[in-house]
């Protein structure tokens, strides 16, 4: 029995042994075969919060693969939110005719592809007719292109149905990207299923683990070169967590993280390793009213539910002071931001008086309230509001569903639809024509104007600023804040608010400028490490 | 006993075939426009008219099942409507990150959770058996993310000495390729002989591992234990310690052998609910599994990709209650 023992424990010992010698052998980085020393990388780690990339078909994609995108592929121009201008990238400098219906790019020589082929006219044409031929994604964004014309080798010219903002247009961080011929020969997205690129960027794919992470190096033969610091190489991984992405960030495995809770940003503030980055996204948050339906067909009723909303207690106790309340429908930062629009404000008093003009002296209604299940913010939102609708004899159901079932039980039957549905908005080409248009221009079958409003006047504002656009910002500008005028008097949502993206950071992670028209992106090539 | 299993396999093909039928309606019932998804956020009236052309979406259900059967049979399960990738192919990436984690744990619950068992039926009563006992309940009755989140905090945040998530450091799936044979991290750098990979692997296992194994630990202890304690109790046993055999080989030989039929199936049968728990586990340990697909995929209402994950799933249980009933059947007690 002894022996048995003894023989057992010697055993266990020369096991454990031999674990520790192969571990301890193989130790920094000084391993056998194929892992020798390599030379030290600089490398830049973003945690995400969601898949870094499902589609790699750079016409297609239109969701959060516009992180990875943006760092491999580059547009003719970028739009530069801070400063409100547009920034040449691929197309050195454009024109247009008078009538803004010929628009111009020239593109800048000596850009190579990842594939070694050279940029031109051509590609220009060939990536922009693809994107059009494919029309999935943001691909609706070209709908005024009419025809792309290659001048010559470095000349390319848009011929449009009808006037509009090609330079913002081009300045899209979906479904704008320039893409090489050379490599994609075809409609279809295989050749990028396969892990596969070929766009002019200052970062290539060097490795993916589908769904989960992302690994870009750069590509030497960048146009704009690599003189002065940058990162070798990126890692976008996602970590649904926010407790992992919160650990990583303090502990200094990542350098930049987005989305976590108020709460983890809050308790985050006093770590002198971490800087916090807000930014004015453009993303904001309203509640549509069924306006075919009574009694929210009375504009009276409609205003006096928009001033029963506690915009105060939202902004304080949801979203923990990261954010404003919304003034109409354009969201502060963009240009047709309407700075002096009528605002809403929390008013019981007001709201009973307006409810007693339309009919409704004790409330006495009950109202359906939808918004998209799991988001805490919504929810919240959503119980806040119904307290407050109480108060005035209104009875308010709310219910959470999945953003599908919101949107086609909206898109159904107008008396089975909801009486309220709350929906983010933010633009795919840094215009106020994205929420003006989709969200308030009549529709024969709703598709985003979901509070089915419909105002001939309305109409015929914002199809003339959208047109101006391509012509004088400064007169779309007015235009579209007459338009938003009449919106926020007839009341057919409240502006609940507008969001500020809380970027949290390694505070040895600089150059990253939050630009809100690319909504989560990090532009790497800007970012370097500093003390 | 080959006509046993075949009526089991039979069986087993028409459960199958129910599952499929039953997702396959709910996914084409529940309020959502799939061809809307297939395009992306915001498509238009055309957009979505022609995906749905695209997708066959405009042919009358039955057809649309019969074609997916129809494809099945040949190894498509279509297209994610989210990552316009086939669901075939996302599978293959997905399952051997999990099929690692299962194993393990099953792995674990096998040479722990026995002997734990044994022991326990051993000192009966006992405060190494009250010890045991204690562990495995506690073992099968922790909220998994409680565990996963507590052991991140310890040996993550505080103590430093472990990875919070991944299959592996950042660094080094950037510096070296990656050996790729069965898609499973630990075993491909072991048998490529990349032991740096491999010790960096096992470093990341070892908390979602003991995560997901303490379940069927604590499982199987509890039930080794009590097989065995009603075993003990046999003449048998008490005849072969009367002709004074020694108590070591009565309890790990005459008695084990004969409590290991229910302690299998158990086994067996704990494998489905570990692959399950891992669901939740892969996403707190950022682990690019098949869990953490399914529930992105249940968010994003990707039915093609839910159908797929279901498959996979109904297979896997359908094989290890195959496997448990095989065992029981090779009883020879037992009649089938």
């Amino acid at each position: 029995m002894k022996i048995h023992m003894k023989r057992n424990l010697m055993l266990l010992l020369v096991m454990i042994l031999l674990v520790s010698l192969a571990f301890s052998g193989c130790g920094g980085g000084t391993g056998n075969g194929d892992e020798e020393q390599q030379q030290p990388v600089s490398i830049a780690y973003y945690a995400t919060n969601s898949e870094p990339i499902l589609d790699w078909d750079p016409s297609v994609m239109f969701s959060n693969g516009i992180i990875v995108l943006n760092n491999i592929y580059e547009t003719l121009l970028r739009y530069d939110a801070v400063n409100n201008e547009i920034i040449p990238v691929l197309a050195e400098s454009y024109g247009k005719s008078d009538d803004s219906l010929v628009w111009t790019f020239n593109i800048r020589q000596g850009v190579k592809f990842h594939d070694g082929t050279d940029l031109n006219a051509e590609a220009v044409k060939y990536s922009i007719d693809r994107t059009m031929r494919i029309n999935k994604g943001a691909s609706y964004i070209w709908a005024a292109v009419k025809e792309i014309n290659v001048v010559d080798e470095y000349t390319v010219e848009f011929v449009l149905n009808y006037p509009a903002p090609m330079d913002l247009i081009a300045s899209t961080g979906y479904a704008a990207f320039i893409y090489s011929p050379a490599s994609v020969t075809s409609d279809d997205s295989e050749w990028f299923s396969s892990g596969q690129e070929c766009g002019t960027g200052p970062y290539m794919l060097q490795s993916q683990v589908p769904g989960d992470e992302v690994v870009l190096t750069k590509y030497e033969e960048y146009w704009s070169g690599w003189e002065g610091e940058h990162f070798d190489k990126v890692v976008i991984k996602k970590v649904t967590e926010t407790s992992s992405r919160r650990q990583m960030i303090e502990k200094g495995e990542a350098d930049v993280t987005i989305n976590l809770p108020y709460e983890d940003v809050e308790a985050m503030k006093d770590n002198e390793d971490v800087t916090i980055e807000l930014e004015n996204s453009y993303i904001n948050v309203a509640s549509y009213f069924n306006t075919q339906k009574a009694p929210l067909d009375d504009k009276l009723v409609r205003q006096a539910l928009s001033y029963a909303f506690p915009y105060d207690d939202v902004v304080e106790f949801v979203l923990g002071g990261y954010g404003t309340q919304g003034r109409g429908p354009v969201p502060k930062g963009l240009w047709g931001h309407g700075k002096t629009l009528k605002q809403y404000t929390y008013d019981l008093d007001k709201a009973k008086e307006l409810l007693a003009e339309a009919g409704y002296p004790d409330g006495g209604f009950s109202l359906l309230y939808t918004y998209m299940s799991g988001d805490e913010e919504e929810k919240k939102t959503a119980q806040l509001y119904k307290a407050e609708l109480a108060k005035i004899g209104v009875d308010l159901e709310i219910r959470g569903m999945p953003w599908d079932s919101q949107w086609e039980m909206s898109k159904g039957d107008p008396e089975g639809r909801q009486d309220m549905l709350v929906m983010y908005w933010w633009p795919d080409y840094p215009s106020p024509v994205s929420w003006l248009y989709n969200l308030y221009h009549s529709e024969e079958e709703p598709l985003f104007n979901l509070g089915y409003y419909s105002n001939e006047q309305v109409d015929a504002l914002i199809e003339e600023a959208d047109q101006k656009s391509a012509s004088d910002i400064a007169e779309a500008e007015e235009l579209f804040v007459q338009a938003q005028e009449i919106i926020v008097d007839e009341a057919p949502a409240i502006f609940q608010y507008d969001k500020i993206n809380v970027w949290v950071e390694n505070n040895t992670f600089k150059g990253h400028v939050p630009n809100p028209a690319y909504p989560n992106v990090v532009f790497f090539y800007n970012t370097y490490r500093g003390e | 006993m080959k006509k046993y299993i075949l009526r089991r396999i039979l069986l087993g093909i028409i459960v199958l075939f129910g599952v499929i039928a039953i997702t396959f309606t709910i996914t084409r019932v529940i309020p959502s426009d799939p061809a809307a998804k297939w395009v992306g956020p915001r498509a238009t009236h055309e957009q979505i008219q022609e995906a749905r052309i695209e997708l066959g979406l405009d042919q009358p259900y039955i057809i649309q099942f019969g074609k997916y059967i129809s494809d099945l049979l040949h190894g498509d399960l279509g297209y994610s409507l989210r990552s316009h990738q086939p669901v075939a192919t996302e599978l293959k990436n997905y399952i051997p990150a999990t099929v690692e984690l299962v194993l393990l744990a099953t792995l674990l619950a096998i040479i722990l959770g026995i002997p734990l068992g044994i022991y326990s039926a051993k000192y009966k009563n006992r405060w190494l058996d009250h010890l045991s006992r204690l562990f495995s309940v506690g073992a099968v009755s922790l909220p998994t993310f409680w565990v996963a989140l507590f052991l991140q905090l310890i040996f993550f945040s505080k103590l430093e000495i472990l990875p919070l998530g991944g299959r592996i450091s950042t660094n080094i799936s950037i510096m070296y390729e990656l050996p790729n044979i069965t898609g499973m991290l630990l075993f491909d750098s072991l048998v490529t002989g990349k032991f740096m990979i491999f010790k960096d692997a096992f470093l990341h296992m070892i908390l979602p591992g003991i995560t997901v194994a303490l379940y069927p630990i604590g499982l199987v202890a509890r039930m080794t234990r009590s097989a065995l304690l009603e075993i003990l109790n046999e003449e048998y046993i008490v005849a072969s310690r009367s002709y004074g055999l020694p108590e070591k080989t009565v309890l790990w030989i005459y008695a084990l052998k004969n409590s290991l039929g229910p302690t299998s199936t158990v086994v067996a049968l704990s494998v489905g609910y570990t692959l399950m728990n891992t669901f939740l586990v892969e996403a707190i340990f950022s682990w690019p599994g098949i869990g953490r697909y399914i529930s992105d995929a249940v968010i994003g209402l990707d039915y093609p990709a839910i159908m797929g994950v279901t498959i996979f799933s109904a297979v896997v249980y359908l094989a290890l209650n195959l496997i448990a009933d095989i065992i029981i059947a090779l009883d020879p007690r037992v009649r089938v």
